[in-house]
């Protein structure tokens, strides 16, 4: 039996990983469980690969080893693929339909004049993510985040998809409550609204 | 969140980064004066101390110029009896040494205390530079711990151990524990009041030189071998016991993974933790050698530790086998982690690793191989892109591409060494391309550019740029103006009109300065006006002398603070698909984040959630395509 339930984040600079770090740590301190991070800051650019290593129960380093994470959550998604190393087998992915494409990328698609290079579509990442793992919610978050009358209530879509997983070892009003206390206080009843379609959204994915 | 935290005076349990559980541990010591210079991965110690410096108003705090200024700040604000703190990475380190080992000598008054962190893997910085050998070589002590809750400790007892022993004291932190969340204690908060004081009553001498500085280096070895005492009984340095003859010293973050690899391992061996870098506890080392047959030394860099301990082996126990660096088990490059530990652990021990981690990896970098690269890159908005296209616009106009040197330095801007620009011919350190252009000036042929960022010409630039001008070179020197230190977060520095906490501050007159200093010429350039910018920087590249061309625009992160708290809406742009013609000026050579083409008609489209709305896309635009959305009023 492992020690520590472990969270790959996963996003594109300016996406809000860290708030969405920030609220489940909340949630987890809230739920009286330890609490262990690694985290990337420093080049504040927008637009960079980040990651959040995320661990509760009884974690000691801060670093999650190579395939044990239970699970990943990711805002892009081609950075969940980034990121897949550190995923168990097995493990549950909550991810965006989300791609972001690189500059380097939009410029090999420009200057084909065949028009034959074709951006990384979802399909094909989540078709190799299927080697690792069944247990994938893909989401269309900014769908979903609109339907609950902000666009930018995409994590708290995420996070109510995390609530759905079965083994995710805190309680969903807990994780709720984190999500209402941090978000700008405007916002809460479109995130309440997020949190919701993102936690019945990813019920159905994983049954 | 955290900084309320930080805030708190109560005694309870919180989540803290590590950076904000020294703020926290300096602000349970009393710390009352504060100086620093941003530097991943020590920033947020800045950041937090500046946010709550009017919160509790009984500290004083300055941005300053650059780490060698802010500890000379702290050190003077120690010899007028106060405690205080600055913070810096180790390359900063580099940067105050001048003064650091003087302080050595000399020594201080009230607690004084240093934040140094080093980054192994170079996340952020230019080099993997371990700063470990600062405190031996300066004589000054370090500590390091490996969590939040350790450092906030370790900053305490930083200030007791600098009191006693009248010294500075260094607290060595890596990126991993900088940049670590975890559980930590609080302890009361007993702020007092911030009341100067009068020379008279602190006063010592603080001077080094000839024979002053042979009898205070007499005295500093004295005081080498009373912290060595200090070292021994320190709680700081632990033994994890255990029974065998197998076993291990480490520190900082690397203790975690050893920790963590054993357990995964089902392993229990004894483990030296060492807290104090300098002066090691040689006695406790020697005494844990003598119960073994087999030592592990697992450390990040170099092998600092297993070459001192090494030779305390020589005499404690000399058939002692050591495993390490030496032996071949462990690099002296890169972070450490679980994995890479547990695998000398098991191989040592001859047990099997709980997990293929080679399968895993081979296994994702496959799965990976047609994954496009995201490389750092500009932010939409970045006035650095114009600057730069119109920079390599002009170099084609006047064809001069591979008959100029390119000397790039530190900041945001460093990136133009990658995609699409790719251009930079050197890029060392703060303030380093003014002076490799003086000797290149010298030496070559080509014209030559340098390139600064306003943080980085008052940094360290400065002497450079008087040094070029002074010998009459024929230099021209890009200052990117974004008003801020960008890169570490949009920190205030000398070219702002405000200092720590929002507090007014003199902005320097950048014109004015170095029109004093004897340029030959100062231009000043939009670089949202970027088709405009060409001509200039054409001019200052062609003429002869030190000429300056300014770029000046907010840094779009901070531009779009100022405007969201003045209540300003952020307009995104569209691109106009009629007027279009697929030139793609925007995404050659250009590469915002925010374009990307439509596979369906070939024509760019602007992602408008991403877009800064700054319209740089259409100034290099042949035909204007892209232009503002039309927005509801």
């Amino acid at each position: 039996m492992k020690d520590s339930y472990d969270i790959i984040f996963a996003g594109v600079g300016g996406q809000g990983l860290m708030l969405l770090s920030a609220i489940l740590g909340k949630a987890a301190v809230d739920a009286d469980m330890e609490v262990l991070t690694g985290e990337q800051h420093g080049l504040s650019q927008r637009q960079g690969s980040i990651y959040v290593h995320f661990r509760m129960g009884k974690p000691i380093s801060p670093l999650i080893p190579y395939g044990t994470a239970d699970m990943m959550i990711a805002m892009e998604a081609t950075e969940a693929l980034r990121y897949i190393e550190y995923l168990r087998d097995d493990g549950v992915i909550i991810m965006s339909n989300r791609i972001m494409p690189p500059p380097g990328e939009t410029e090999e698609v420009a200057l084909d004049e065949e028009r034959k290079t074709k951006y990384v579509t979802v399909e094909a990442i989540e078709k190799k993510l299927r080697e690792i793992t069944e247990n994938i919610v893909l989401l269309d978050s900014l769908t979903l985040a609109k339907e609950a009358g902000n666009p930018r209530t995409e994590n708290s879509v995420l996070i109510g998809a995390v609530c759905s997983c079965k083994d995710f070892p805190i309680e969903t009003e807990s994780v709720r409550k984190a999500v209402l206390d941090l978000v700008p206080p405007k916002t809460r009843d479109a995130n309440s609204r997020a949190f919701d379609l993102g936690r019945d959204a990813g019920g159905e994915c994983l049954g | 969140m955290t900084l309320e935290d930080v805030k708190r005076t109560d005694s309870g349990r919180a989540l803290m980064l590590a950076n904000e559980a020294i703020v926290r541990g300096a602000l349970e010591s009393d710390v009352k004066v504060v100086a620093a210079y941003p530097g991943s991965p020590t920033s947020e110690i800045l950041d937090t101390f500046s946010e709550l410096l009017d919160h509790f108003g009984d500290y004083r705090m300055q941005i300053a110029a650059n780490e060698k200024v802010a500890l000379e700040t702290v050190a003077g604000a120690s010899m007028a009896g106060f405690r205080s703190l600055t913070s810096m990475k180790s390359v900063g380190m580099n940067v105050a040494s001048d003064s650091m080992f003087s302080l050595g000598y000399t020594g201080v008054n009230g607690g004084c205390v240093v934040i140094m962190a080093d980054d192994p893997h170079a996340h952020s910085s230019q080099s993997e530079q371990d700063g470990r050998y600062f405190g031996e070589a300066a004589y000054v002590p370090m500590l390091e711990p490996s969590t939040p809750q350790e450092a906030k400790e370790m900053v305490k007892w930083a200030f007791e151990v600098s009191e006693r022993h009248k010294t500075l004291v260094i607290i060595r932190t890596t990126t991993r524990v900088n940049h670590q969340r975890g559980m930590i204690q609080l302890e009361e908060l007993n702020r007092t009041e911030f009341k100067k004081k009068q020379w008279k009553d602190v006063r010592e001498q603080y001077f080094t030189v000839g024979a002053v500085a042979r009898r205070l280096k007499a005295k500093l070895l004295e005081k080498r071998d009373n912290l060595r005492e200090e070292s021994e009984r320190s709680i700081h340095n632990h033994i994890d016991a255990a029974k065998g003859d197998i076993g291990i010293i480490t520190a900082g973050v690397s203790y975690l993974h050893t920790k963590e690899a054993l357990r995964n391992l089902g392993l229990n061996l004894p483990i030296l933790k060492i807290g104090t870098l300098f002066p090691l506890p040689e006695k406790r080392i020697a005494g844990f050698l003598r119960t073994l047959k087999t030592l592990i030394v697992i450390e990040e860099l170099a092998p600092y530790l297993e070459d001192r301990i090494t030779a305390i082996a020589k005499d404690a126990n000399s058939d002692l086998r050591i495993v390490g660096k030496r032996s071949g088990h462990f690099s002296e490059m890169l972070e450490y982690n679980v994995p890479i530990v547990e695998k000398v652990l098991a191989e040592v021990t001859d047990k099997k690793p709980s997990h293929d981690y080679d399968a895993v990896l081979e296994r994702a970098s496959r799965l990976k191989e047609t994954l496009p690269q995201r490389n750092p890159i500009f932010c939409p908005g970045c006035p650095h892109r114009g600057t730069l296209w119109a920079f390599r616009q002009a170099l084609d106009r006047l064809k001069i591409r591979d008959k100029i040197v390119f000397n790039n330095d530190i900041g945001c801007y460093s990136m133009a060494f990658l995609p699409p620009n790719e251009f930079s011919d050197s890029m060392l350190a703060m303030g380093a391309s003014v002076g490799l252009s003086a000797g290149m000036e010298m030496t070559l042929e080509d014209k030559i550019i340098a390139m600064v960022g306003d943080s980085t010409l008052y940094h360290a630039a400065l002497p450079g740029i008087i040094n070029l001008i002074h010998h009459n070179a024929n230099v021209t020197l890009f200052v990117l103006d974004n008003s801020v230190t960008a890169m570490t977060g949009q920190q205030f520095n000398p070219n702002s009109p405000k200092d720590a906490g929002g507090h007014p501050a003199q902005k320097i007159d950048m014109e004015k300065m170095f029109e004093a200093m004897g340029a030959d010429s100062v231009t000043v350039i939009d670089p949202y006006e970027t088709r405009d910018c060409i001509n200039p920087v054409k001019d200052a590249i062609e003429a002869e002398g030190f000429n300056v061309i300014i770029s000046r625009r907010a840094c779009a992160l901070y531009g779009d603070r100022i405007k969201k708290e003045e209540g300003q809406k952020i307009i995104p742009s569209e691109n106009d698909k009629e007027t279009c013609r697929g030139i793609y000026a925007c995404i050659k050579e250009f590469y915002c984040p925010a374009i990307v083409v439509d596979e369906s008609d070939g024509k760019m489209v602007i992602q408008q959630d991403l877009c800064d709305g700054c319209l740089e896309c259409r100034k290099v635009c042949p035909v204007d395509a892209p232009h503002h959305i039309q927005v509801e009023r």
